[in-house]
């Protein structure tokens, strides 16, 4: 009795996140396994007969080899665009939190409408193929930037908040311009919310499905989440190839998350205590 | 080395002038102190001349540059910081080295100028710790060592011990004398700590709202305090203050009595005084002593026996406070009332705004 009463919640709120974590999951992997005609029954059964490895290589080699540019793609666009925000975010964060001008009311102001004003898509290609960069990979790496980047400001700022000007000064001092302030000193030390902007931006940008799919148009340029359109049309689907590839592209943010996780927390955290 | 003028230095904020025009000149080795209550500019005016600080008026002199718009890294320089300010990712041995490496100073001169810094100091065996592992006088030790690689002309201090405890804070105040000595470079020291002042300064400049109030050897400061301020300021108990009136005054005396106090001639410089002024009279706690027929009288409010001496504070008739610290132990009890007598020579007088009227030494 007094052991249901001590564990019973816990016990039921580890069950129920499993079944809302895990079972998704667990579902993505059995219908990967599947062959074709079992896996049209979308049901949560057990495989007959094991096709992943078949799964995998027609996955792989559809559409000329289309999955392996797509990596590729999602590869550059989600490392530059990571690379980008989190220097830039870093240091108007700095900048932001260190110089106080009259300026900085409206720069907020701005920041805070990059979160709250959803993005216009029409205006944004028109401007894109204005200026030359529409369908191009590093057009949408600069879109990411500008999604992604009022969010990652936000979360250097604070942090910049609590590194002491004393260092700043200190640095000044030793003879530091100011690109060696930032970048020897400040930087450095943001690093707990750099793992957290990198976690969190490179796996939104990488799981980006609208983004690509509007400013990104063409076979060659496909990212990996574009690649789910292969085996899905109106009125046909092979749910087993497109489960598979859906296994296939969760890998790498998996690998990104399980390789940081424990900094994650420290970065989301810091700054809201002073330490 | 060199040493360091500064010309009628102003400093505003807006429309807040927080210093209010600063003349003072600091000889090559000189060590130099500014004290002054919390918020008196004393740290601004230090964070001018390492220019962390815009000048708004004036002019600063380090040697024989105008330094007003030099960067601070060209002023030849170092600062050590209240709270160390070490670059936590950095090893000790980085710390140190990093204006070196900013100076693009080859690697080995780099090396051999850390290592003698860190002898200097007596911290080799620190080197290759960071900053988290060294407890505060290690860190503060760090934050010299890397003041000392620099060669700077100036040694800047901004309250380098206030976030040491005590035992640690006698060592290090120790070090910076020897070191002082050793390098005999010119070094100036905020504090707010009157005990460091005295004891580490040739030369203290005592500065009150922005304004140098008085600049002299410690000593002097303490036996001739220019004004009211500084007295009250420099010595600890401070001094004790009590409103009089000039009865007579004769070649360099002036007799004055009051409420408090019975008629006594003080040695004192005596032009424009004239018999009914109003002027206070100064005199420290340790030069007061219990003596029937004083002529000061008071009831004693709260005795504090510390074995070597006595701290009584002490209620006067005109219900001024009053400090006296008598030696050797004496047993008192609160309510009974306390004859005190001094020196008329050790008592200052000060004039209505505050001016102390010394008598001419000869």
């Amino acid at each position: 009795m007094s052991l249901v009463r001590k564990y019973g919640l816990s016990v039921l709120a580890i069950l129920v996140s499993a079944v809302v974590f895990l079972i998704p999951f667990a579902f993505i992997i059995m219908m990967a396994f599947k062959d074709r005609t079992q896996a049209q029954l979308l049901d949560f059964s057990w495989p007959q007969g094991f096709h992943l490895w078949t799964n995998i290589v027609e996955v792989v080699t559809t559409r000329n080899w289309m999955l392996l540019t797509a990596f590729i793609n999602s590869s550059i666009l989600t490392v530059a665009s990571v690379t980008l925000l989190v220097i830039f975010a870093a240091m108007v964060g700095f900048v932001l939190q260190r110089r106080k001008t009259r300026f900085n009311g409206l720069i907020e102001f701005f920041i805070l409408a990059g979160l709250m004003i959803p993005p216009a898509v029409v205006p944004t290609i028109w401007l894109l193929q204005g200026i030359g960069l529409f369908g191009k990979l590093h057009g949408l790496i600069l879109v990411e930037v500008a999604y992604g980047l009022p969010f990652s400001i936000l979360l250097y700022r604070a942090f910049i908040a609590t590194i002491p000007r004393e260092l700043d000064e200190a640095a000044i001092i030793d003879g530091a311009r100011p690109f060696d302030v930032f970048f020897r000193v400040i930087l450095p030390l943001l690093w707990p919310v750099t793992v957290t902007n990198i976690v969190v931006q490179s796996v939104a940008i990488f799981n980006d499905f609208t983004n690509p799919l509007y400013y990104l148009p063409g076979n060659a340029n496909a990212t990996v989440q574009l690649t789910l359109y292969n085996f899905q049309s109106q009125f046909n689907t092979s749910y087993n190839l497109l489960f598979t590839n859906i296994a296939l592209i969760t890998i790498p943010p998996l690998v990104v998350f399980l390789f940081f996780n424990r900094q994650i927390v420290a970065g989301m955290t810091a700054g809201a205590v002073k330490g | 080395m060199a040493g360091l003028e500064l010309k009628s230095l102003h400093k505003s904020y807006g429309n807040v002038e927080v210093i209010k025009g600063v003349d003072l000149t600091v000889e090559h080795g000189e060590f130099v102190v500014f004290v002054g209550p919390s918020g008196c500019g004393k740290s601004t005016l230090l964070r001018m001349i390492a220019g962390l600080e815009d000048i708004t008026g004036g002019e600063l002199w380090i040697g024989e540059v105008l330094c007003n718009g030099v960067e601070p890294r060209d002023r030849g320089i170092a600062m050590v910081f209240q709270n160390y300010a070490l670059y936590p990712h950095m090893t000790v041995y980085d710390n140190v080295g990093f204006g070196l490496k900013l100076a693009k100073t080859p690697k080995d001169v780099r090396d051999a100028k850390i290592r003698e810094a860190a002898r200097i100091l007596q911290m080799e065996h620190l080197l290759e710790r960071k900053p988290s592992q060294l407890s505060g006088g290690q860190r503060q030790r760090v934050a010299i060592g890397r003041a000392i690689v620099r060669k700077p002309e100036v040694f800047l201090f901004d309250e380098p011990l206030s976030n040491l405890d005590a035992a640690l804070r006698v060592e290090t105040r120790m070090e910076i004398a020897k070191l002082h000595h050793d390098l005999g470079a010119t070094m100036i020291y905020v504090t707010h700590d009157q005990v460091e002042a005295m004891t580490l300064a040739d030369k203290i400049v005592v500065l009150n709202g922005g304004v140098v109030q008085q600049v002299g050897a410690p000593i002097e400061l303490y036996q001739r305090p220019a004004n009211l301020f500084v007295a009250g300021f420099i010595g600890s108990p401070k001094m004790n203050f009590v409103s009089v009136t000039v009865e007579a005054v004769s070649a360099g005396r002036v007799a004055v009595a009051g409420k408090d106090m019975a008629s006594i001639a003080i040695p004192a410089r005596t032009d424009g005084l004239k018999p009914g002024d109003t002027v206070t009279l100064g005199i420290r706690p340790h030069d007061l002593s219990e003596e029937s027929g004083g002529a000061i009288v008071g009831r004693v409010a709260l005795v504090e026996r510390l074995g070597n001496e006595t701290i009584i504070s002490m209620q006067l008739p005109s219900e001024a406070s009053w400090l006296v610290v008598l030696d050797g132990d004496h047993n008192l009890s609160i309510g009974q009332n306390l004859a005190l007598s001094f020196e008329p020579d050790r008592a200052v007088i000060f004039d209505a705004d505050g001016t102390a009227r010394h008598p001419d030494l000869d």
